[in-house]
């Protein structure tokens, strides 16, 4: 090799060499720098003026969350596509995410997205699941944790209690900031020609299938269910409904224990077809029981007429004449204030309780079950026992009539 | 070769990792333990090793110190590797991809990669840059270019918030494997293929032109993990471009390096070559795969399912992996008091082949099952009930890749010492030659 030509190959080699260690520079800059600055300018134009900080408790529930790898098969960063947005909610803006460091945002999904998980489950059911995830969601494959348990799930020591606080808060700092906060957040934005930056405010906050909700309209009905539907709902029963209602409705199975309000028995009630699409599309609200918008409509009949048929026919004992004034009389002096005059869960206390009281027009316990739930209440729901208040007379003249709400489901609305 | 140790232990101890099951207990921290120990324990040990054989020849002086390589090797085993696992397995860990080894071991690491410069870097600046074969370079690029990304990808996420951490620790998962483990085995499969065949490679300027690209391309493509995300649109745009780049630098190294394994048959009978031919057949349906699935339309389809996994399975096990043992064996065959069972490593060759490509095929196919499934906005849990016999599969696969693991483990520990010299393929000219572009003027880079 001439030394001209090795000259000219060291110098080539030390302008590429200069090159190489510019062009990490320059990525270094371009895509970490440059949006570092983008996404901090985006975030102090969005965010709320006051956004809520986590908690001391939320904040070691996050370590936990980081410790546990939680995020390799949690995602927290919904994307700007449709189907994420209708699966999860709006896309993950800057200004949420202004408090993870270091950032969870992982880059797979064995389980669901959790940006916005605050809200969407009881707190009773996060005990259950990260005890022994699959008794409560049979077809999990998510590890249990019950080193954070003192043995149960209804006993969580204080890590439990922190992951829980964590997991509860997710997506809480946009949620609480309203109305105000996304308008604040639009100006700020200032994107009104960005399709893509408008579908962080034009989408629903909190889109989780699972999320239970009291809204004031009825939902639509479910479409009507027939014989051949029976397998399909057996299986979903046995699949999503059976691991805390119990493979034969009881309202004990495996994932029950610590749930309260306590799983509903259903094989002791009756219920009208409008009352499980209720439930089925809205959940119960207060209670650890989901909505399943994520199933079809198809698939949620078939699981309504499963759900009706775990109810054996029974002969409807006859109400005693001499206790019908009394129970009316009762009924008016002490639940009307609830469950309404007419029986129908819209009392004019209704709004304000926690957990919505039961409709008498749309399902109805059995006599028994009715005596107890008078008898012990039902915890975890505003329904107190009541025999300090009423005697035994008074208590089975009413259970009798909150019986009587719902004779539209003894004529024939329930499928044997 | 006081490193060689410490690869056989980071085997022994690597290689049940790569079997999991996928609902362990702690399955998050024995995750950590699994990606670290793959690309620090496993990669960096072979890497180290390799590069005590390679660098002599290349730079035609002796490492730096031996002293010096027992503290690397101490170091790094015993003061990176076995607290990075105690501690990641006792909860103390960052949870960042590829980083999750704590901050306290980072510093280790750092200084364990500077000492490796000292060691192995020196005596390519004193021989002079113009006359260095493209395996000088990447050897000298993946150290050097690892000092500057690890401490980014590592540190830095830990001080920035949220999306902008996010967006640094993207560039890290991509200089993790672009930076580091891809220089690494592409050094040595360019050492391997011109030393087995007893040819030089195909072209010399092919491989600075690959080198060069792969150096300017490789650190702008971290972004593509977070596409449709609210990092920039900027800068979202700027990775997928620099990704579909790359996948065409990529073309241009395979074409080079298939040509200059031309007549060796697409099984050479020297498993070292073996190994580096397969992992060459690897690295190009992974690039193109990669550049691939950076794209938007692909990426919103795969992204977050187990197509990805599958991805990093086929780059780190398919690409690195093969090319890391066939650095080993070659190695061993040259080494006169090395244990060499040729049947274990025929044996460990075949087993790997086969469980990487049934579980690249599997955890494709589970990945786009996955995908369907959201994108066609069916229940959550019908994607984990559906990618179940998927999961099955992989376990079985991976005890398959385990065994693979071990035979190669027995092959470089059992057998009679300098068996390996024996089935050294003949070669035309002596290996000292075809690495040094001097010595071969036919071939002269421009």
């Amino acid at each position: 090799m001439s030394i001209r030509a090795g000259r000219a190959l060291r110098t080539a080699y030390l302008v590429a060499s200069v090159a190489g260690v510019a062009f990490f520079a320059l990525s270094v800059t371009l895509l970490g720098v440059w949006p570092a600055r983008a996404l901090d300018e985006q975030t102090r134009a969005m965010a709320p003026e006051h956004p809520l900080e986590p908690t001391t408790s939320e904040r070691r529930g996050r370590a936990i969350y980081a410790r546990e790898g939680c995020a390799y098969c949690h995602s927290q960063q919904i994307r700007y596509l449709h189907a994420d947005l209708t699966r999860f909610g709006a896309p993950t803006l800057a200004w949420e995410t202004r408090r993870d460091t270091p950032h969870l945002w992982g880059t797979r999904r064995i389980g669901p997205d959790l940006s916005r998980a605050g809200g969407t489950r009881s707190l009773d059911w996060h005990y259950a699941h990260l005890f022994a995830p699959r008794a409560v969601v049979s077809a999990s494959v998510m590890p249990g944790y019950p080193s954070l348990f003192d043995g149960a799930p209804d006993r969580p020591r204080q890590g439990a209690r922190d992951l829980v606080a964590y997991l509860d808060a997710l997506g809480r700092a946009r949620a609480l900031a309203g109305p105000e906060g996304e308008a604040h957040a639009r100006q700020g934005c200032n994107c009104p020609d960005d399709e893509m930056a408008q579908m962080a405010f034009d989408t629903a906050l909190n889109a989780h299938p699972g999320k239970a909700l009291r809204p004031s309209q009825p939902p639509p009905a479910l479409p009507a269910a027939t014989a051949s539907d029976a397998p399909r709902g057996r299986e979903l029963y046995a699949r999503h409904c059976a691991t805390c209602h119990g493979a034969t409705g009881t309202g004990d199975g495996p994932g029950a224990h610590g749930l309260l309000p306590r799983p509903a028995n259903l094989a002791e009630h009756a219920y009208a077809n409008e009352r499980l699409a209720q439930v089925l599309w809205n959940g119960v609200s207060g209670s650890a029981m989901s909505a399943w918008r994520d199933q079809s409509p198809a698939d949620l009949a078939a699981l309504s007429q499963a759900v009706q048929s775990l109810s054996a026919p029974r002969p409807e004992p006859a109400v005693p004449a001499h206790l019908v004034a009394l129970g009316a009389a009762v009924y008016t002096a002490h639940c009307a204030q609830c469950h309404g005059e007419h029986g129908d869960g819209r009392g004019s206390a209704a709004d304000a309780l926690q957990v919505a009281p039961a409709s008498f027009a749309q399902q109805r316990l059995s006599l028994p079950e009715t005596l107890r739930v008078l008898r012990e209440g039902i915890p975890g729901s505003p329904m107190a026992p009541w025999p300090s208040r009423l005697n035994e007379a008074e208590q089975l003249a009413v259970a009798h009539h909150v019986r009587t709400f719902s004779s539209a489901i003894a004529s024939g609305a329930v499928r044997p | 070769m006081s490193v060689t140790f410490g690869l056989i232990a980071a085997l022994q101890l690597v290689a049940p990792d790569v079997g999991r099951d996928v609902a362990w207990l702690g399955w998050g921290r024995v995750r950590y333990a699994h990606t670290q120990g793959i690309m620090l324990g496993w990669l960096a040990n072979a890497f180290f090793a390799f590069l005590y054989h390679a660098v002599p020849i290349l730079t035609g002086r002796p490492v730096t110190s031996t002293r010096l390589g027992v503290w690397l090797f101490a170091l790094w085993n015993f003061a990176v590797m076995v607290p990075g696992w105690a501690l990641v397995l006792a909860g103390v860990s960052q949870p960042l991809e590829w980083a999750e080894f704590p901050l306290v071991v980072d510093v280790l690491v750092v200084v364990s990669l500077v000492l490796a410069a000292v060691q192995f870097l020196p005596g390519f600046f004193q021989r002079g840059i113009e006359s260095m074969y493209v395996s000088s370079w990447y050897i000298i690029g993946g150290l050097v270019f690892t000092l500057l990304s690890y401490p980014m990808g590592n540190l830095v996420p830990e001080l920035l918030p949220g999306a902008a951490g996010a967006a640094i620790s993207g560039l890290w998962i991509h200089d993790a494997v672009g930076l580091f483990v891809t220089p690494m085995a592409l050094a040595i499969i360019y050492f391997v293929i011109p030393a087995s065949t007893g040819r030089p490679v195909f072209s010399h300027f092919l491989s600075m032109l690959g080198f060069w690209l792969l150096f300017f391309l490789y650190p702008l493509n971290g972004t593509h993990h977070y596409v449709f995300s609210v990092i920039p649109m900027a800068a979202q745009l700027a990775a997928i471009v620099a990704s579909t780049l790359l996948g065409i630098d990529v073309l241009i190294v395979v074409t080079n390096l298939f040509l200059s394994m031309r007549g060796a048959g697409v099984l050479p009978r020297d498993p070292a070559l073996r190994f580096v031919s397969t992992g060459t057949v690897f690295y190009v349906i992974v690039s193109l795969q990669g550049s691939a699935q950076a794209q938007m339309s692909v990426n919103q389809a795969v992204h977050f399912t187990d197509w990805v996994v599958a991805h990093s399975h086929m780059a780190m096990l398919g690409f690195a992996s093969f090319a890391a043992a066939g650095g080993l064996v070659h190695v061993w065959q040259r080494m006169a008091d090395a244990p060499y069972n040729a049947r274990a490593i025929s044996w460990a060759y075949w087993l790997l082949v086969t469980g990487l490509v049934a579980m690249a095929v599997d955890l494709t196919a589970a990945g786009l099952v996955q995908g369907q499934l959201w994108t066609a906005g069916a229940p959550w849990i019908d994607s984990v009930v559906a990618s179940r016999p998927y999961w099955v599969m992989r376990a079985y696969v991976g005890l398959v890749l385990a065994a693979g693991f071990i035979a190669l483990l027995v092959g470089l520990a059992t057998g009679p010492r300098g068996a390996g010299m024996a089935v050294r393929p003949a070669r035309s000219r002596d290996e000292h030659d075809v690495v040094s572009p001097r010595l071969t003027p036919a071939t002269e880079a421009p």
